[in-house]
């Protein structure tokens, strides 16, 4: 990873396809898929740690991160088809960081933490913090994503997932919402804390809708809440238009779409 | 011309009984490739690899209008590995698929007219290399004014797309065509409702799965061949000698296995005379294979529309007249433009009875990919048009949709008001099926909010008697040759592009000699070889090619029937043959084997061949391109469509499609079945999903299958093809066509089945969420509008 212009790679889906329709060229391409530091799943009190290396496909079979972070699964399922998640890597779709990665709102709503190294050592940061800008990190040049943490889930946490593409398959989020929430009985009625929404494809980066979130916090279950929820997410984001949407369409569909996650908490 | 004789619908054989049973026509026999395609084993353009084989690439224009001012390729001459780079200058003989709009070059001579535009080749030892050698090439352009839009490419034209020097107030026009027919304002006038509205139509493309590839060679003795991937031989073959200088006789064109083409690869292609000309130069085998990319600019698909249609009907939903104003909008050259334009409006005047019809059509050229022919070429934005139309005059009359369609039925045997002579036509029985399949009378109208049911209608071509360069040849010619061995080949210059037609004629072949699949092969679409065939297109091959194997068939027949009875000193009316057998239906104990009577025929009348043609009877209206759409028969369809609208994303999800189409006689139900879902499908991508456009600059919005979105398996819904067959007198036992036709009703029943599920219609297409939500929003605002007025009322 010294060389000058080096690129990391795993599965390649995205890079392989810019660089054929760009013509871009890198000094050298290092493959991780066979390390064994960036692979398996394992249990690692209170958290599952991911090895970065670790393709959709096997996400989508291991149990571990079905019981914990059901709506990981749900994601996997979603990205391309069986042959993209065959090779696609979970630390892929974060290096990558683009704004409709359909695994990046999930991270974001399970409070997920990575694992990076570089030739200083390695270094733990909080994945809301990744994501600085549109395709930029906090990961330095020649720095490695290493493993993807996810705190065990709680009894009471509520998880949620929906993604709006242009087909069935095989497609481009326009909207990707993920939502993970606790419900609390406060006096005979539920309420929502410790809640988390990642969206994606409305922002120039994947991002957490904070208003929408702070709303929501200590919020009473049910339709009225959602209706709320919806509205303020709405106005918190200033999405664009592109060949696939139309920011008018984005943030209608967001609304709409918040609304329908927060309204299953209480279904 | 014994090729114009009609063959029956019937079977050639009586039984012993004297009735009259099919052999093989009608049977779901499998496709003669089926297994070679399913095991990898079929040879495709790509595929072919010979001896020092070079791979060559093109250079494209990266302005939407420019002329080109000098172009110098001395530093990609002087790469390694680079063989041979030619220009424009190199093949200056303009080309055109139509005789009489010859616009095209095989690379641009002095101006570019689209992002995407052909400018320079390269052949080199391989891609990388030619890839490599394209950006040496150094070209200076001259930028000219861009036109996108073709009210502006029209109205503002300063810079003409194609310079007409002679006619210079044509300006951008590339096509336009006025016809009226019947009394039209009387028409409107006995009218107790008309509907007018706009529509819009946008564009499409085929997106066949195998990208267009060429191979050729060129030999010491100087015979040019070409490998295509092409659905129309025999044109390449005549575009090859104008435009390289060659006798038509010293160039062979093949056609090997096709993976689709829906139109897309009928014009002959920059590639096709690149890699001749550069096999040519260099006297080595050229390729050139388009990535995915190219094949969005090489196009030719459909052509985006905007329709204006007026309806008049009476109270009881009779069609009183139609009015029609079409602007074209034709890309950056002419393709089958001119036909487009005829087809825009000559196509619409079944299945129902227009007393009174005039349509004004115009094709503009603007700077962006050409348009040309995509399954239902030039009727299917129309139709689009026009069922919804014939939707909204139901909903004015308070009836039925499809009571409206049974009442203005033209009926069989009948003339158009253009001239169009309408053989069999199976039109309300394809009403009642999906009417019946779709439970449309318990349903429709009383599905929950949200869900509804749909229906439109349509009529295609059969091919047509318009043979794009005017001869008196066959349309279709077919040569039988019988081997000892039991062996019988067929040559036809069919092309077979996935759709069958290679099993057509074995089929033919099986019935009329009483042969078994295996004891038939197909050699197709080889110039050489071949005799000509007008190629796959227009949904032509079916019933030309059929017709023209039945007569080739027939006159072996009598010849091997002749030479056994004679043998068996007994009537020829006596012999049967079937199941690779020949026997005697008086004496059932005198049975030889198909082999023993092609062996004793061979002794008795020589080498055994036989030929067979094909040529449309004289169709058409007496004016000018009343011929244009004139067919021997049409096919008819329709459509019920179910759908659900999300009204929180705006997505409509169709459910069910319910396909009933006419084909006259289904050869092999389950190839018509195949067209009839593929079709189905087809259309529905482009009603909900496909966009071929341009952004601000002309550049391609998104030149890849990620971004041009057809839909995938879990995409597509439940299609129920119901077959009707009526028999047509002069198809091939009946047969008409099945390739095309079933594409049209597909979009206008969507439409139609939004306004049943939510009450809005959608005219202008795609029908985005987007679009959806937007007409909720206006319905909800309209309502509350009137809601309010009553209150304050």
């Amino acid at each position: 990873m010294g060389a000058p212009d080096a690129v990391a790679v795993a599965g390649c889906t995205d890079l392989m396809v810019v660089d054929t329709a760009t013509g871009r060229r890198h000094g050298a391409v290092v493959d991780l898929q066979r390390l064994p530091e960036l692979a398996g799943v394992r249990d690692d009190g209170g958290w599952i740690d991911i090895g970065a290396a670790v393709s959709f496909s096997q996400l989508r079979r291991e149990a571990l991160v079905a019981e914990h972070a059901p709506i990981l699964v749900q994601a996997a399922a979603t990205i391309g088809g069986w042959q993209i998640q065959n090779r696609a890597t979970i630390g892929g779709n974060i290096a990558n960081a683009s704004p409709v990665g359909d695994s990046l709102p999930v991270l974001l709503a399970l409070g997920a933490e990575l694992v990076l190294a570089s030739s200083s050592g390695e270094r733990r940061v909080s994945y809301a913090d990744f994501h600085r800008g549109y395709r930029e990190t906090v990961l330095e040049p020649g720095g490695l994503i290493v493993r993807v943490r996810v705190p065990h889930a709680l009894p009471d946490q509520f998880q949620g997932f929906k993604k709006v593409g242009t087909r069935e398959a095989q497609a481009i989020s326009k909207v990707v919402v993920a939502l993970s929430a606790r419900r609390v009985e406060v006096g005979g009625q539920e309420h929502l804390a410790d809640v988390r929404l990642g969206a994606g494809a409305v922002a120039a980066m994947p991002i957490r809708l904070r208003r929408t979130e702070a709303l929501l916090e200590g919020a009473p279950v049910g339709a009225d809440t959602a209706t709320r929820a919806a509205r303020e997410a709405r106005a918190e984001v200033n999405p664009i238009d592109d060949a696939r949407s139309t920011a008018r369409y984005r943030a209608h569909v967001l609304g709409r779409v918040v609304r329908r996650l927060v309204g299953d908490i209480s279904a | 011309m014994a090729s114009r004789d009609q063959h029956g619908i019937h079977p050639p054989f009586a039984d012993a009984d004297g009735k009259r049973r099919f052999g093989v026509i009608g049977k779901p026999l499998r496709k003669v490739d089926g297994i070679a395609k399913a095991t990898g084993q079929a040879v495709y353009a790509d595929d072919i690899q010979l001896p020092g084989m070079l791979h060559a690439k093109t250079l494209r224009s990266p302005h939407a209008h420019a002329r080109i001012v000098r172009i110098d390729t001395s530093r990609a001459e002087a790469l390694p590995g680079v063989h041979a780079v030619i220009t424009g200058r190199s093949m200056p003989i303009p080309y055109g698929v139509i005789p009489w709009t010859p616009d095209e070059n095989a690379l641009a001579v002095d101006r570019v007219r689209f992002i995407g535009d052909e400018v320079a080749a390269v052949a080199a030892v391989d891609e990388d290399t030619a890839n490599a050698a394209l950006e040496l090439i150094d070209v200076e352009y001259e930028l000219l004014a861009v036109y996108l839009d073709p009210v502006e490419a029209l109205e503002n034209c300063t810079d003409a797309i194609h310079p007409n020097p002679k006619r210079p107030e044509r300006g951008n026009l590339s096509k336009r065509v006025e016809l009226d027919f019947g009394d039209v304002a009387d028409g409107f006038e006995r009218a107790d409702v008309i509907v007018e509205d706009d529509y819009t139509f946008h564009g499409t493309t085929h997106t066949a799965i195998e990208p267009h590839c060429a191979v050729a060679t060129y030999s010491p003795d100087k015979l040019l061949t070409l490998w295509s991937a092409t659905q129309i031989t025999h044109y390449v073959h005549r575009a090859l000698a104008r435009v390289l200088e060659l006798p038509a006789h010293s160039i062979r064109v093949i056609q090997p296995c096709l993976g689709g083409a829906f139109g897309g690869k009928s014009d002959p292609f920059s590639l096709e005379f690149c890699v001749a000309k550069l096999a040519m130069i260099t006297g080595r085998p050229v390729k050139m294979l388009w990535t995915r990319e190219e094949v969005f600019y090489a196009h030719r698909g459909r052509h985006p529309m905007r329709l204006h249609y007026k309806t008049g009907a009476t109270k009881d939903g009779k069609v009183t007249a139609v009015d029609a104003k079409i602007l074209i909008d034709g890309g950056a050259y002419s393709s089958f433009g001119l036909v487009t334009t005829y087809y825009s409006g000559q196509l619409l005047t079944g299945p129902y009875d227009f007393p009174a019809y005039h349509y004004d059509s115009t094709r503009v050229f603007t700077n962006k990919p050409p348009c040309g022919p995509k399954r239902g070429h030039g009727s299917v934005q129309p139709r689009f048009a026009f069922e919804v139309q014939l939707d909204e005059v139901a909903e004015a009359l308070a009836m039925d949709p499809i009571e409206l369609r049974r009442a203005n039925w033209q009926g069989e045997h009948t003339k158009t008001v253009n001239g169009q002579r309408i053989t069999s036509n199976g039109f309300m029985q394809c009403l009642a099926e999906v009417e019946r399949a779709s439970r449309w009378k318990e349903r429709r109208g009383k599905l929950p909010f949200g869900r509804g049911l749909g229906v439109a209608g349509s009529m295609y071509i059969s091919g047509t008697n318009y043979p794009i360069y005017p001869n008196d040849m066959p349309q279709a010619g077919i040569q039988l040759k019988v081997d000892r061995s039991g062996l019988v080949m067929a040559f036809t210059g069919g092309n077979d592009i996935g759709q069958g037609s290679n099993t057509v004629v074995r089929t033919i072949v099986c019935e009329e000699l009483g042969l078994e699949p295996d004891m038939v092969r197909v050699v197709a679409a080889d110039t050489d070889l071949c005799p000509v065939d007008l190629g796959a297109y227009s949904s032509r091959v079916t019933f030309m090619v059929g017709n023209a194997t039945i007569d080739a068939a027939r006159k072996l027949r009598h010849q091997i029937a002749g030479a056994v009875a004679a043998e068996w000193e007994i009537d020829p009316g006596r012999i049967f043959m079937g199941s690779g057998q020949v026997f005697d239906l008086e004496d059932r104990a005198k049975c030889i084997s198909s082999m023993e009577a092609f062996q004793i025929a061979e002794a008795r009348c020589d080498t055994l061949g036989s030929t067979g043609a094909y040529n449309t009877p004289t169709l058409g209206g007496d004016y000018r391109g009343g011929t244009i759409g004139a067919s021997p028969a049409y096919s008819f369809t329709a459509h019920a469509v179910e759908v659900q609208v999300d009204v929180e994303t705006g997505r409509i999800t169709v459910d069910n499609c319910w396909i009933a189409h006419d084909c006259g006689r289904a050869l092999n139900p389950m190839l018509v079945a195949g067209q009839m879902e593929g079709s189905a499908y087809m259309g529905l991508a482009e009603a909900v999903l496909e966009h071929h456009d341009v952004n601000r600059f002309g550049l391609h919005a998104g030149p890849s299958l990620l971004d041009y979105r057809i839909p995938t398996s879990v995409d597509t819904p439940e299609l129920h093809a119901l077959i009707v067959e009526s028999l047509d007198p002069e198809g091939p036992y009946g047969a008409k066509e099945a390739g095309e036709g079933p594409l049209h009703p597909s979009i206008p029943a969507i439409s139609n089945a939004v306004f049943d599920a939510v009450g809005i219609r959608l005219r202008h297409l795609p029908f985005t969420p987007g679009k959806v939500l937007a007409a909720l929003r206006e319905r909800r605002a309209a309502e509350t509008a009137v809601g309010s007025a009553k209150e304050s009322v």
